[in-house]
């Protein structure tokens, strides 16, 4: 014997139905805990102090805390971090961009060589006009990171003299790194 | 009679690459010469180019294992390590302590493996042709042992996310043993044929010098930093597997010149031969893989994970939303910041050394472009 469901009741010309919110199939998704560790602990502490009222946010995982700074900031906080005896953050260590399709972020590691410390910042950024300083004048590695992901993320960064392209060819179009490009509708050239 | 005659010269922009023998695979650099002095360098990169980092949002955790195979393709087992460990440090997995040895040992061997082949090839590049037929024997010797656990010569896919994909064959301690003799035996001859030699001196004392604070800001890592004498090394300064349970030193140069990036890579050796058997005397039986679901799903998260790779210090940063894919991956390819620092060190150089220099970075193409 099977239960026989009753169609829903027609809506008639009714306001369409709501989009479909994206399904998530799956065992539920779990949440990293973000718990800093004593190295971090101290870290964080020094980060607070010299980023001061620019943080917008802070957190940290591990022995490496982060800080979001408005783009307008930026150089001023990446300075002072490289600068503070305390910190000696001297290394940019790493410098990409990870897009969240509302907005991308751009993320920066810094690591100090002298002293056992390490620290993110983080600087949001619109999606429609991703623009934000350039820290080549801090680190001449951003060079080479700032033209990256100007070529993938197409981040405008302000004062970088140089942004041709470094892994695309010239006359590239689009930015590939993006969640809006498509990944399988290649050509061949 | 003769008459002086005011000449103007202009400079000259030779093309070298993307096909050269001495780039050591796909790259160009335009030199901007005045006469035999180098002005300039401007290095085109990007022929390799696969968008390694966008093909890992669409694979799954296990399948990532074997992109970073494929990227520094002289060192596959430190750059699976790399990934598992941020994979891992996100699903806050404890590995087995014997994975952890066996990791150890194998990208140990893969270091060694990747500095013989440095030393050869870096040779080659300075006009000796001898030391590349020894640089690649040492390697071949490594290779049939990777080829004997692993099953494969280069793309091993043996480490994998919680431990290692199998445990050793039984014979592998006294293999790995008797390995270690012939690849010092072969090293230390290497040692003698080159770095005292005039001519090698000749070609490398004094070029291609960068200082401390250049190379920090440039972003240089690994031996190449430690040729400058920033005494950093990830190992060290921030421990991961059993490197804390090992005695070795840390090599570091003086001058920040070609042969002391060259010297610093050629101790390296006989530093990870020691700690490799180190490790054979304090390795002990139990599994090799931690028990978790076959398909590895970290919870929702951000986790930046580094290590210490024969060309430097790899990073891989790991963005997960909770599903069974990475949501974003950013790698921290060494050879490519290692690149960066490529300008300061050939500026004011003669063209012969631009050679010389570039060799002394030791790159690798694969991971350059990604």
């Amino acid at each position: 014997m099977t239960a026989q469901t009753p169609n829903p009741p027609s809506e008639g010309d009714g306001e369409p139905p709501p989009a479909a919110a994206p399904v998530h199939r799956g065992p539920p998704i779990a949440i990293a805990e973000e718990v800093l560790n004593e190295r971090g602990e101290r870290t964080a502490r020094l980060l607070a102090e010299v980023v001061g009222p620019h943080a917008q946010e802070s957190g940290g995982r591990d022995d490496l805390p982060w800080a979001v700074v408005a783009p307008e900031n930026l150089v001023e906080v990446a300075r002072k971090c490289r600068n503070s005896s305390e910190l000696a953050l001297d290394m940019l260590h790493l410098q990409f961009a990870v897009d969240y399709e509302d907005h991308i972020q751009m993320v920066y590691v810094l690591f100090s060589m002298s002293l056992d410390r390490k620290a993110i910042l983080r600087v949001n950024l619109p999606a429609e006009d991703p623009t934000v300083d350039s820290v080549v004048g801090l680190w001449e590695a951003a060079s080479w990171y700032e033209r990256e992901t100007h070529d993938l993320f197409g981040v405008e960064f302000a004062g970088n003299p140089d942004l041709s392209p470094l892994l695309l060819f010239d006359g590239f179009e689009g930015h590939p790194g993006l969640k809006s490009y498509p990944f399988n509708d290649y050509q061949e050239w | 009679m003769t008459t002086e005659q005011q000449h103007d010269t202009i400079d000259m922009m030779l093309n070298m690459g993307p096909q050269h023998p001495a780039t050591h695979g796909v790259f160009r650099m335009v030199l901007t010469l005045d006469g035999e002095r180098v002005l300039d360098v401007t290095p085109h990169i990007g022929y390799l180019h696969r968008g390694s980092e966008k093909l890992c949002e669409s694979e799954s955790y296990g399948q990532v294992v074997t992109l970073f195979d494929r990227m520094d393709y002289i060192a596959n087992l430190n750059n699976e390590l790399a990934f598992c460990r941020a994979a891992e440090r996100l699903m806050s997995i404890e590995v087995p302590e014997r994975a952890m040895y066996i990791r150890v040992i194998l990208a140990e061997l893969n270091r060694v493996a990747s500095h013989a082949l440095f030393i050869g090839t870096y040779a080659i590049d300075l006009g000796a042709m001898t030391p590349v037929m020894y640089g690649f024997r040492e390697r071949e010797r490594i290779q049939n042992l990777f080829e004997a656990v692993t099953g494969a010569r280069m793309m091993h896919n043996f480490i994998r996310i919680g431990g290692v994909k199998e445990d050793v064959p039984d014979d592998f301690g006294p293999r790995v043993r008797q390995l270690i003799g012939q690849v010092r035996e072969g090293i230390e001859e290497m040692d003698r044929l080159l770095t005292f030699n005039e001519v090698y001196l000749a070609r490398t004392r004094g070029v291609g010098v960068i200082d401390a604070a250049t190379a920090i800001s440039v972003g240089l890592t690994g031996p190449s930093l430690r040729g400058s004498g920033v005494a950093y090394d990830v190992r060290k300064d921030d421990p991961y597997e059993i490197y804390p349970y090992l005695s070795y030193k840390v090599p570091i140069g003086e001058n920040g010149d070609c042969w002391d990036r060259y010297y610093v890579r050629l101790q390296e050796c006989y530093e990870s031969l020691s700690m490799i058997s180190q490790c054979l005397d304090q390795m002990e039986a139990g599994p090799t893989m931690v028990q978790m679901r076959r398909i590895a799903r970290p919870p929702k998260g951000e986790v930046y994970v580094h290590s210490e790779n024969p060309r430097g210090d790899i990073g891989v940063y790991l963005v997960s939303d909770g599903t069974d894919k990475p949501y974003r991956l950013k790698i921290r390819p060494p050879s490519f910041c290692n690149l960066v620092g490529l300008a300061p060190m050939t500026r004011g150089s003669y063209i012969a050394d631009a050679v010389a220099i570039l060799g002394s970075l030791d790159i690798v193409l694969g991971e350059v472009d990604r």
